[in-house]
């Protein structure tokens, strides 16, 4: 079967270098206060050109020996399926443009967020300068009044080295949602 | 509980005849979140009306199973042997059990994981463990299967009824179905669905959303989907170098608190939802061509544009889009959205791919349009927990007085595209299935 994910590779790699390693997570955090001070320019900046900002849709499946979790096509939706995300720069522009415009309600008043990014696990990448980062997630989302909205979950980046201020620009990007329905009214922040 | 097995039905009929007046289009807020009214909708609405499940091709061989609801109940959907499909409560005659935890799959039977009682896949129960020394050859099966709902299909959509006396799928959609075509009948080959169902739950009442698939063209040039337009512009061009078209209909369903609206030879909302590859198939190319032979005028096959669409209760869809959902009932304040993706079966695979990625970009949980739909629901919910604003009276008058079933190129009821007639097609019908009991009065 088809693999959306080869985690047994992830599991079984060597620690990355100390310096990579602190490295990488600064980059990570530092994207986080982007996303929560709502520097949608910046952040967008950071999405290479051939970046794929991707979401599979996630479905309750019965476990089948053998089955890997995170490589399973029985609980995500493959490629040719419907998607949470599946986006390229064009349309990851369009929707910054969406996010800048006076009329993007879903966010204007714009949520407050947290995004909170742990459990980095460095592997080598494809290409000499790039770099394959599996991490975890935990954002919490709260906006207008009272309406709150927790989303955890697993991202599995390529990032590539940049002189950009940050050092890196996220080439790939697959987001693991911890949830096969959608417990909030909509998608309308990044991970 | 009372006798229909709903909770405090403090609403008399003539009660609930004074909400919805379709004669001064007006419109009593409790109909969106009063509990006694919901526990009656499930049993008046829900369980008397036609629900969209899925798609033939969701599935296309023996013992594959979806698992889906109607209302609040969970059902199985199954093919069986024979092709045909069934319908049966997802649950345990034994105690209460689900018989089918996964969303989907291909199942050769149904064991209840609570004590297993097996049902084969046409939902019969074959096998109830230690039998013999339990029951002593005291148990009839035959008399504990789960209930079976009534299946019937529309050009490749699956819907099912609980009820034995309502009218036929047919007779049910009633003059709408030309309308249904647009999408659903394009081509001999028919539709197929793009696997995935999208599910995500909004604070809102299911028929916030039905209503606007069913009447509201109004609210996306004006205001909610300003946002969603400006994401598919061409760099150069800003909000204020288009123009929202104007030139259009609504349809108002003779029976059955169905309808429609479009635009007619005007692109322009379609090619801000869509972009110009899927526009061109819609509108111009050689399979548009062909739709327009198939439906019996290039109007129905070619011209109208940025169709919106709603089957009572809960069914609804957008014709070049190409977006289709269930809006599955979860209190008076909350709604799962369950959507899925059709196309032409005979569809290029690249004008496929593009309906796929055009989908997830516009109209789904994170979509550019879809985004701000849920936006304006939950902040109209919340506001009706207010004693004086849950009292509010709501204006639902555009268009009043000025449809007309003379149209030359369109059958049935219309008006103007920004009109309200076909809203109140709906709530009259709701308000029919709340107060009238018998499909004696109620039928077609």
């Amino acid at each position: 079967m088809a693999s959306l994910i080869n985690i047994d590779n992830i599991i079984s790699s060597p620690a990355a270098d100390l310096a990579l390693q602190h490295e990488v997570q600064q980059f990570y955090y530092r994207e986080a206060l982007l996303l929560d001070n709502i520097k949608y320019e910046d952040w967008f900046a950071l999405l290479d050109d051939d970046i794929h900002y991707y979401m599979p849709i996630r479905r309750n499946a019965m476990q089948r020996r053998g089955r890997a979790r995170a490589s399973d096509l029985a609980e995500y939706t493959n490629k040719h399926e419907f998607a949470h995300f599946d986006e390229d720069k064009a349309t990851m522009n369009g929707r910054l443009r969406k996010l800048l415009s006076d009329y993007s309600w879903s966010e204007n008043p714009a949520s407050r967020t947290r995004h909170t990014v742990s459990n980095v696990i460095i592997t080598e990448g494809e290409e000499d300068n790039t770099l394959n980062v599996c991490s975890s997630f935990i954002v919490y989302r709260n906006r207008l009044e009272t309406q709150v909205d927790l989303f955890a979950g697993e991202r599995h980046d390529v990032l590539r080295r940049s002189d950009n201020a940050l050092g890196f620009k996220i080439a790939k990007r697959t987001v693991l949602m911890d949830q096969s329905t959608i417990l909030s009214n909509n998608i309308s922040i990044f991970f | 509980m009372n006798k229909e097995g709903t909770n405090a039905p403090t609403w008399s009929i003539d009660e609930i005849k004074k909400l919805v007046s379709d004669e001064n289009g007006t419109l009593d807020a409790r109909i969106y979140n009063d509990e006694a009214l919901y526990d009656l909708e499930l049993e008046r609405v829900f369980a008397r009306s036609w629900i969209l499940l899925g798609h033939e091709s969701h599935v296309p061989n023996t013992g594959d199973f979806l698992n889906t609801y109607i209302g609040e109940d969970p059902v199985i959907l199954v093919r069986q042997k024979d092709a045909s499909l069934r319908v049966f409560l997802n649950q345990c005659r034994h105690r209460g059990m689900k018989l089918s935890r996964d969303d989907a799959g291909n199942a050769k039977a149904f064991v209840c994981t609570y004590h297993g009682w097996a049902h084969d896949i046409s939902g019969k129960l074959i096998d109830v463990p230690f039998e013999k020394e339990g029951h002593c050859d005291r148990l009839d099966k035959s008399e504990w299967s789960p209930l079976q709902a009534r299946v019937e299909t529309y050009r490749g959509l699956i819907f099912a009824n609980w009820d034995e006396e309502a009218p036929s799928l047919d007779e049910y959609l009633s003059d709408s179905k030309p309308y249904i075509d647009v999408m659903f009948n394009r081509s001999e080959a028919g539709t197929e669905a793009i696997g995935g169902i999208q599910k995500w739950v909004i604070p809102t009442n299911w028929k916030f959303a039905a209503e606007q698939f069913c009447s509201d063209m109004y609210h996306a040039g004006t205001m909610s989907h300003l946002s969603g337009i400006t994401a598919g512009l061409p760099e150069n061009v800003t909000l204020n170098d288009i123009e929202i078209p104007t030139d259009g209909n609504q349809f108002r369903a003779k029976w059955g608190g169905h309808g429609t609206g479009y635009y007619v030879d005007q692109p322009g909302l379609i090619h801000a939802i869509m972009g110009p590859a899927i526009t061109e198939y819609i509108t111009a190319s050689p399979q548009a061509e062909a739709a327009s032979k198939r439906l019996g005028s290039s109007m129905f096959g070619q011209r109208m544009m940025g169709q919106h669409m709603s089957i009572f209760p809960t069914c609804s869809f957008l014709p070049g889009v190409n977006t289709i959902r269930t809006w599955h009932p979860r209190g008076p304040n909350e709604i799962e959205v369950w959507a899925f993706i059709v196309v032409d079966a005979d569809a290029p695979e690249h004008i496929k791919e593009e309906f796929r990625k055009q989908n997830i970009r516009t109209f789904s949980a994170g979509g550019v349009f879809e985004q701000d739909d849920g936006e304006n629901w939950i902040e109209v919910q919340k506001l009706f927990r207010g004693n004086k604003a849950r009292k509010t009276k709501l204006n639902v008058q555009m268009g009043l007085g000025d449809s007309t079933t003379e149209h030359p190129d369109f059958p049935g009821r219309i008006g103007g595209v920004y009109s309200e007639d076909a809203a109140r097609g709906m709530y009259q019908h709701w308000l029919r299935m709340m107060t009238e009991p018998s499909w004696d009065t109620l039928k077609p």
